[in-house]
C-alpha cells in the first residue's frame, strides 16, 4: 500500500524535476536559486512554516536591497515530510537541478542523513538551521554545515547543567523517540549524566505517531524518577506530558530543542507547565541584533520568533554573503563557507558568531526556557 | 504494576475492539476488507472537534452527532466507492478501499490541516479526570470507566442487533448467501449499505474517544488504528464479531504487557506477533469458521 502511494510520489517528483528543469535554464541567467527542503506538510509541518518564515524574512531583505550583485535570490521549495524516503526524492530533485546552487536545509536530523549522501555527489553545498545529530559532518564529507549545536553538546548540557543545576534532580527516566536525532540526544545525555553523577531509572522508547504512551510511562514511573527527559518532538511530547500527569506523575520535564514549538502548550496543556527546554536562539536573551530581528520577525509573520526561524534567518544571510564573494557555484560557495572558520572570519547573525570547523559543526551556547502558566519564558 | 499495564491494554483493547468489528462485520457482508474503516474513525474525532468549536455543542451531543454523521459517512461510502462493484473481481474493489482511504486522509487534510489539533480546551467533561476507583494502587478515572462502560454497551448492543432483530437476521442471512437472501425478499444492497452506517457509527464513536482521551488529533491518526484493529478482527477470526471483541482486547492487552515487560521499542512487533502466532496455530483466527476455497460467484 505505501510502495504504490511511492510510486506515484516519485512519478510526481519526476514530472516536476522536468518542468523546473526546463524552467530554471531560462531564469538562471538573472537569478540565484537556491533550495530550501523541510517539512512543509504533513506532522511536523508547523516546523516547515518556521524555518519558511525565516527565510522569506531575509530572501525580503536581500532583494529590498537589491539582491546579491544585482541578481535577485528566489527560494526553491522541497517538502520532505521529515521522513528519509521523500527527503532522498527532494535531494535528487535539487541535485539534478542545475540552477539551484545552494541548499538550506533538511530540518530534521534523519531527513538530513538520507540527503546528504545525494548531495555530496552532486557537489551541492547545504548548511542546516536545525539538524543536531553529531554524525551527519561526518557523513557531509565537507558539503555540509550547519548554524546549530550538535546533540553531543545538548545531551551534555542537559545532564551537566539544566538537571542538576536549574532543576536540582538527581533522577532521572529517558523516554525517547526511535529516530536519529533522539538516539544521538539521548546517548551524549547519558554520557553526560554519568559525569555528572546522574542516576537514569530507566530508558524506554517510543515510535513517531504513537498515541498511547502509558505502558512506557508506567515502567519508567515504577522507578520513583525525579524528572522525565522527553527525548523527540513536540507532538508526542505533549502527549506524553498529558499522561504522565494522569498517571500521577508531578515532576519536572525537560526536552531539548524538538519539544520547542508552541503547540507543545497547545496541545498539552495545563500537563506541559514546568518542562524546561534548551534552544538554540532565545529573543530574550539575545544581543541588539537579535532583538530587533525578533521586532521585525514579530511584524512580518505575526507572531514570537522561535529558534528555528532565527536560524534560517542566518542560514540565508550566510549563503547571500558567501555568494556575494564567490559567485553562484556549487563548489566556489563550499570553499567559501568552509572559509568560515574562525572568530575573525566568522559570519555576525542574530542568533550570534557563526564559524565552522573541518566538519562543518559550529560553537554555539545553549539557551534553556521553561514553560510556565501555559507561557515559554526563560527559564531563572 | 501489573494491574496498571492490565488497565492500559483493556483501554487501548477496547478501543481496537470497536474499530475491529466495523471490519468484521463488513467483511461479514460482503467479504471486502474495507481499509477506509480507519479514516471513518478519524473523521468521527474531527466531526465532534468541529461540533464543539463551531457549533458550541456539549461534548455528548457532538458524541452522539458524530457517531450520526459517521454513520452516514459509511453509507454515503458504499453507495459511491463499492457498490459499483459488487459484482467486479475483489480486488478492485480492495483497491478501491485502499483509494478512499488516501483520499479521505487528504480531504481531511485539506479541511483541518496537517497540524495535530486538540480537543477544545475545557469542553471534554471536566469530572472525567477524577479518580473514579482505586484498587491495588491503580487509579481509574471516570474517563477509563466511560471508555469500559461504552464500549461493553456497543458490544452488547451490538450483538443483540445481529441475533434478535428482524434487520440483524437479514444481515445474517446476506452474510450466508446473497441470493438466496435477495429470492427471499431481502434487499441485499439495503442490508449492506445498513452494515456500513452501523460500521461507520461505532467506529465514529472509537475516535471521539480516542481523540478526547489523547487530546490529539490529526488527519492520519487513522491508518495506525486501522491496521491494529485489523490485526485485531484477523485475529479473532474475520467475519465473526465476538471474535473481533476478543481479539481487539487481547491485542491492547498484549501491546501494553509486551512494552511494559518486554522490549517498548517492539512494542507493535509484539501485538503483531502475538497475531502471527495464533494466526498459524489457528488459521481461521479465534472464532472464525474455517472455509474451503471453492469456484463460487468471483
Amino acid at each position: 500500500m505505501r510502495n504504490k502511494r511511492n510510486f506515484l510520489f516519485i512519478g510526481l517528483a519526476l514530472c516536476f524535476a522536468v518542468i523546473f528543469g526546463m524552467t530554471s535554464t531560462v531564469m538562471a541567467a538573472d537569478t540565484i536559486r537556491i533550495g530550501v527542503a523541510s517539512p512543509f506538510t504533513g506532522d511536523l509541518a508547523s516546523y516547515g512554516d518556521n524555518i519558511k518564515a525565516g527565510v522569506n524574512l531575509k530572501l525580503k531583505e536581500i532583494n529590498d536591497a537589491g539582491g546579491i550583485n544585482g541578481k535577485k535570490v528566489e527560494l526553491v521549495w522541497g517538502d520532505d515530510l521529515c521522513a528519509p524516503k521523500e527527503a532522498g526524492t527532494v535531494g535528487a530533485k535539487f541535485a539534478a537541478d542545475k540552477s539551484i546552487v545552494a541548499v538550506v536545509g533538511h530540518l530534521c536530523s534523519s531527513a538530513t542523513l538520507a540527503a546528504m549522501p545525494i548531495y555530496v555527489r552532486a557537489g551541492m553545498p547545504t548548511i542546516s538551521p536545525t539538524s543536531t545529530n553529531p554524525t551527519i559532518g561526518d557523513v557531509g564529507k565537507g558539503w555540509f554545515f550547519r548554524n546549530c549545536y550538535t546533540d553531543d553538546y545538548q545531551g551534555k548540557y542537559l545532564a551537566k547543567e539544566v538537571v542538576p543545576k536549574l532543576l536540582g534532580k538527581k533522577k532521572v527516566a529517558i523516554f525517547y523517540e526511535n529516530n536519529d536525532y533522539a538516539i544521538g540526544l539521548k546517548d551524549s545525555f547519558v554520557a553526560g549524566a554519568k559525569e555528572a553523577g546522574i542516576e537514569v531509572t530507566g530508558v524506554e522508547a517510543y515510535v513517531a505517531k504513537t498515541t498511547d504512551f502509558t505502558p512506557q510511562l508506567t515502567k519508567l514511573l515504577t522507578a520513583k524518577p525525579e524528572a522525565i527527559f522527553l527525548c523527540g518532538y513536540h507532538p508526542e511530547g505533549a502527549l506524553i506530558a498529558g499522561q504522565a500527569r494522569k498517571l500521577g506523575f508531578n515532576g519536572p520535564l525537560f526536552g531539548a530543542d524538538g519539544i520547542d514549538n508552541v503547540d507543545y502548550i497547545k496541545i498539552g496543556g495545563k500537563a506541559t507547565d514546568n518542562t524546561y527546554l534548551t534552544v538554540p536562539f532565545l529573543a530574550q536573551s539575545a544581543g541588539p541584533a537579535g532583538q530587533a530581528f525578533a521586532k521585525s520577525f514579530k511584524e512580518s509573520a505575526g507572531r514570537d520568533v522561535d529558534w528555528m526561524s532565527a536560524n534560517a534567518y542566518d542560514c540565508l544571510g550566510i549563503l547571500a554573503q558567501v555568494i556575494a564573494k564567490t559567485g553562484p557555484d556549487r563548489k566556489k560557495i563550499r570553499d567559501g563557507l568552509a572559509a568560515l572558520n574562525s572568530e575573525a572570519t566568522g559570519y555576525k547573525g542574530v542568533t550570534g558568531l557563526t564559524y565552522f570547523d573541518e566538519k562543518g559543526n559550529c560553537a554555539k551556547p545553549a539557551f534553556v526556557k521553561m514553560v510556565k502558566d501555559g507561557k515559554f519564558v526563560p527559564a531563572e | 504494576m501489573f494491574l496498571q499495564q492490565l488497565v492500559n491494554g483493556l483501554i487501548i483493547g477496547g478501543i481496537y475492539a470497536m474499530i475491529a468489528v466495523g471490519y468484521t462485520m463488513i467483511y461479514g457482508v460482503v467479504q471486502l476488507i474495507n481499509f477506509a474503516h480507519g479514516e471513518i474513525y478519524m473523521l468521527g474525532a474531527f466531526f465532534a472537534v468541529t461540533f464543539i468549536s463551531v457549533l458550541g455543542l456539549p461534548f455528548y451531543a457532538a458524541f452522539i452527532l458524530s457517531m450520526a454523521c459517521c454513520a452516514i459517512c459509511g453509507m454515503l461510502l458504499d453507495v459511491v466507492a463499492y457498490r459499483p462493484l459488487r459484482n467486479s473481481p475483489r480486488l478492485a474493489a480492495l483497491i478501491t478501499a485502499i483509494g478512499m482511504s488516501i483520499f479521505l486522509q487528504n480531504l481531511a487534510m485539506i479541511i483541518w490541516g496537517s497540524r495535530p489539533k486538540p480537543f477544545p480546551h475545557g469542553t471534554v467533561p471536566a469530572y472525567f479526570d477524577n479518580t473514579a476507583v482505586t484498587f491495588g494502587g491503580v487509579n481509574l478515572s471516570w474517563f477509563h470507566l466511560f471508555i469500559f462502560g461504552l464500549t461493553l454497551v456497543m458490544m452488547i448492543g451490538l450483538n443483540l442487533i445481529i441475533k434478535k432483530t428482524r434487520w440483524g437476521k437479514a444481515m445474517r442471512a446476506v452474510a450466508q448467501n446473497k441470493t438466496m437472501a435477495a429470492l427471499t425478499g431481502i434487499n441485499v444492497n439495503r442490508v449492506i449499505t445498513y452494515t456500513f452506517a452501523l460500521a461507520g457509527a461505532l467506529g465514529g464513536a472509537a475516535g471521539v474517544m480516542v481523540g478526547a482521551y489523547y487530546n490529539s488529533l490529526y488527519p492520519t491518526m487513522g491508518y495506525v488504528a486501522g491496521v491494529k484493529a485489523f490485526a485485531a478482527a484477523v485475529l479473532g477470526g474475520i467475519g465473526s464479531v465476538p471474535g473481533a471483541m476478543l481479539g481487539g482486547v487481547l491485542l491492547g492487552v498484549a501491546e501494553a504487557l509486551g512494552a511494559g515487560y518486554l522490549s517498548s521499542l517492539y512494542r507493535d512487533g509484539i501485538s503483531y506477533a502475538v497475531m502471527i502466532i495464533v494466526i498459524i496455530l489457528i488459521p481461521a483466527g479465534l472464532f472464525g469458521k474455517l472455509i474451503k476455497e471453492t469456484k463460487k460467484s468471483m
